[in-house]
């Protein structure tokens, strides 16, 4: 029994090695995420770098020169706008554009609101970091004057400021991290079913459109061992893949500017090795449900679209964790595909989590592993599968 | 030794096997000739194991094919109607496969595809892998694979249809040299001519009955006709089946 299973299996693993189509989808199908994750996290923190000064052009400088004092006191850069610099502004080269009128002066020493102008382009997210911290100064500005202007007065500067709101953040910097980085889990859940899904259909719907089946039915083996074998050999796939894809986010999460972002995640070895364990008994899964939705199909052809279909299950829990985020239940691990995407982002989060939801969605996946591949040796004795239907 | 009782099968509403008996001996070709969709791959099938018979017994070696499939396995070499092979694999490795599913490994497994490969000339071809292969290549290493075990009884379903003449006259060679061995042959065919050439015992098989069963003399002389040709039209009514 033992032996017949090594022989199955590793035949079917030599079969596939020599596939160019199952190693060149695993390998190159694990790296379009991290290489997408690391585009976009590039891009992101090159827009919000904090630690570069805020450069402000400003047309008028001389109108306001206490304002620009207290701008300088700030550590901004403050230049001489070009003539241009609304056409500039639109073209993206430059972020914002602050102008003091000529009366400026004059309505400030009179007491009245003095206008000060911000050019800007509010639909350009490159521009909004830098627009926000010229609006940020400008009104602290205008809150210290004010609050002296009114003690001057003998006015305490809190009547002029009935409420005073005070934001508070709960978000840790590692939760805030973790509904950015909730991408991860769907990647590694779609790399189950990517990893064995061209094995799956090869070994199945293939072997009969090749009219292999029948002689390979024809051996004294019982149809379980074959079954079994199989589905090893599609599992091994489904795990290098998940396995890839992880080490592959991880060497990304460190070269990423991630502390760019003001973002503190969790995702060294450890937890990518906590994401691996948590993700891979769904391959156990995911090679048996494909090879039964295969064994069903008429042909390779009807195969993949059928699987393509499958596809869709995980991302719909994925999307949804992604967009937004539910406070998890002890039932939900026991889910096949949402109690993974619970687990890595739970993982993710940098939070404690016990054995139990590692238990449960283990016992969760193989359960239902199980009697996939009962079915499909339940099918494999059936004439009109094997034989073909019409 | 196979022995076959009254076999009947049906799918759906289509009787494929109606009523089916014969024996193939030890050492002895039994041919069964008949029409395209008289039943004989129906038949062939319920032999070794993949479908079930409806009614009616088939006995390998004196095991009931529908109570000990593995067993009955064991002792049929078989050359199914899909004789699909798999691309990326060797034609050695094909025959490998084959033999470690039968339990064979190690020295014996090579040494009994060694005989294969010269049994079948497949020198040429042994490690190369059979996407590209010819009809006869590919027949070659079916054949290979059916063998590998060493079994007593031996079953081929159209075994040279698609075959060059050379191909052809090979698995005729081979066939001669399985009776010599005193193997139990039983090949089907829709041909004739094959079966004359081949068989010692000639079943016949027309709309899942068999309609005549004996050497090729008895059927002459039953049929009162000269020709094994004539013999062959008269039992099933038609001239379908000769070559023209």
């Amino acid at each position: 029994m033992k032996t017949l299973l090594t022989a199955v299996f590793r035949k079917e693993m030599r079969d596939h090695l020599r596939d160019r189509r199952s190693v060149s989808s695993v390998l190159g199908g694990s790296l379009m995420g991290p290489i997408l994750f690391a585009v976009m996290f590039t891009v992101l923190a090159s827009w919000n770098r904090q630690d570069k000064p805020l450069e402000l052009p400003v047309v008028g400088r001389a109108h306001a020169p206490s304002l620009m004092a207290f701008l300088e006191r700030y550590g901004v850069q403050l230049s001489d706008a070009p003539a241009d610099y609304e056409s500039r502004i639109q073209a993206g080269t430059l972020d914002a554009v602050l102008i003091i009128p000529e009366d400026y002066g004059k309505d400030f020493s009179a007491g009245r609101s003095a206008k000060v102008q911000l050019v800007m382009d509010n639909s350009r997210n490159k521009a909004r970091f830098t627009i926000r911290r010229a609006q940020s100064l400008l009104s602290q500005y205008a809150g210290v004057l004010g609050t002296q202007r009114l003690m001057a007065r003998g006015v305490a500067p809190e009547l002029a400021s009935p409420v005073r709101v005070e934001e508070v953040d709960l978000a840790t910097p590692e939760r805030l991290a973790a509904s950015i980085l909730n991408m991860i889990p769907l990647f590694l859940v779609i790399s189950c079913f990517m990893g064995g899904l061209n094995v799956a259909i090869d070994t199945m719907a293939g072997e009969r459109e090749r009219g292999s089946l029948e002689p390979l039915l024809l051996n004294p083996v019982q149809r379980g061992t074959l079954v079994v074998g199989k589905w090893l050999a599609t599992t091994v796939f489904s795990c290098t893949m998940v396995v890839v894809v992880a080490v592959a986010f991880v060497l990304v999460a460190k070269r990423v500017p991630l502390q760019d972002l003001g973002v503190k995640v969790s995702l060294d070895a450890v937890a990518a090795a906590g994401m691996v364990g948590a993700v891979l008994p769904l391959s156990l899964l995911a090679s048996a449900m494909q090879m039964l939705v295969a064994t069903f199909a008429r042909s390779f052809k009807e195969a993949q679209t059928y699987l393509q279909l499958l596809m869709m299950l995980p991302m719909i829990p994925g999307m949804m964790l992604a967009l937004s985020p539910i406070e998890s239940q002890t039932w939900m691990f026991m889910v096949p595909v949402l109690g993974q995407e619970l687990l890595v982002s739970e993982l993710m989060r940098g939070e404690p989590l016990g054995m139990l939801p590692f238990v449960l969605s283990t016992v969760g996946c193989v359960a239902l592993a199980a009697a996939c591949l009962a079915a499909i040796s339940r099918l494999l004795s059936d004439e009109k599968i094997v034989f073909g239907r019409s | 030794m196979i022995e076959v009782t009254n076999l009947h099968k049906r799918f759906g509403a289509v009787t494929a096997v109606e009523d089916v008996s014969f024996r193939a001996e030890d050492g002895v070709v039994t041919g069964l000739l008949g029409p395209n969709g008289a039943g004989k791959t129906t038949t062939l099938r319920m032999l070794y194991t993949l479908i079930r018979p409806d009614r009616g017994s088939a006995k390998v070696d004196g095991l009931e094919v529908a109570d000990q499939p593995l067993e009955v396995r064991r002792s049929i070499g078989v050359l199914p109607d899909a004789r699909g092979l798999y691309p990326r694999l060797t034609a050695r490795e094909h025959i490998e496969y084959a033999g470690s599913l039968h339990g064979l490994s190690g020295a014996t497994l090579d040494k009994r595809i060694g005989e294969l490969v010269e049994l079948l000339d497949m020198k040429e071809i042994e490690h190369r892998r059979t996407e590209g292969f010819s009809q006869g290549e590919r027949m070659k290493v079916a054949l290979a694979r059916a063998l590998v075990h060493g079994p007593r009884n031996v079953l081929l379903d159209e075994p040279t249809n698609g075959l060059d003449v050379m191909s052809t006259r090979a698995v005729r060679t081979l066939i001669r040299r399985l009776k010599e061995q005193g193997h139990c042959v039983v090949f089907s065919s829709h041909v004739m001519q094959e079966v004359a050439a081949l068989c010692d015992r000639i079943v016949v098989v027309a709309k899942g009955r068999v309609v005549a069963d004996g050497t090729p003399d008895e059927l002459r002389t039953r049929t009162g006709k000269d020709s094994l040709e004539e013999a062959f039209v008269t039992v099933i009514g038609s001239d379908q089946g000769l070559m023209q």
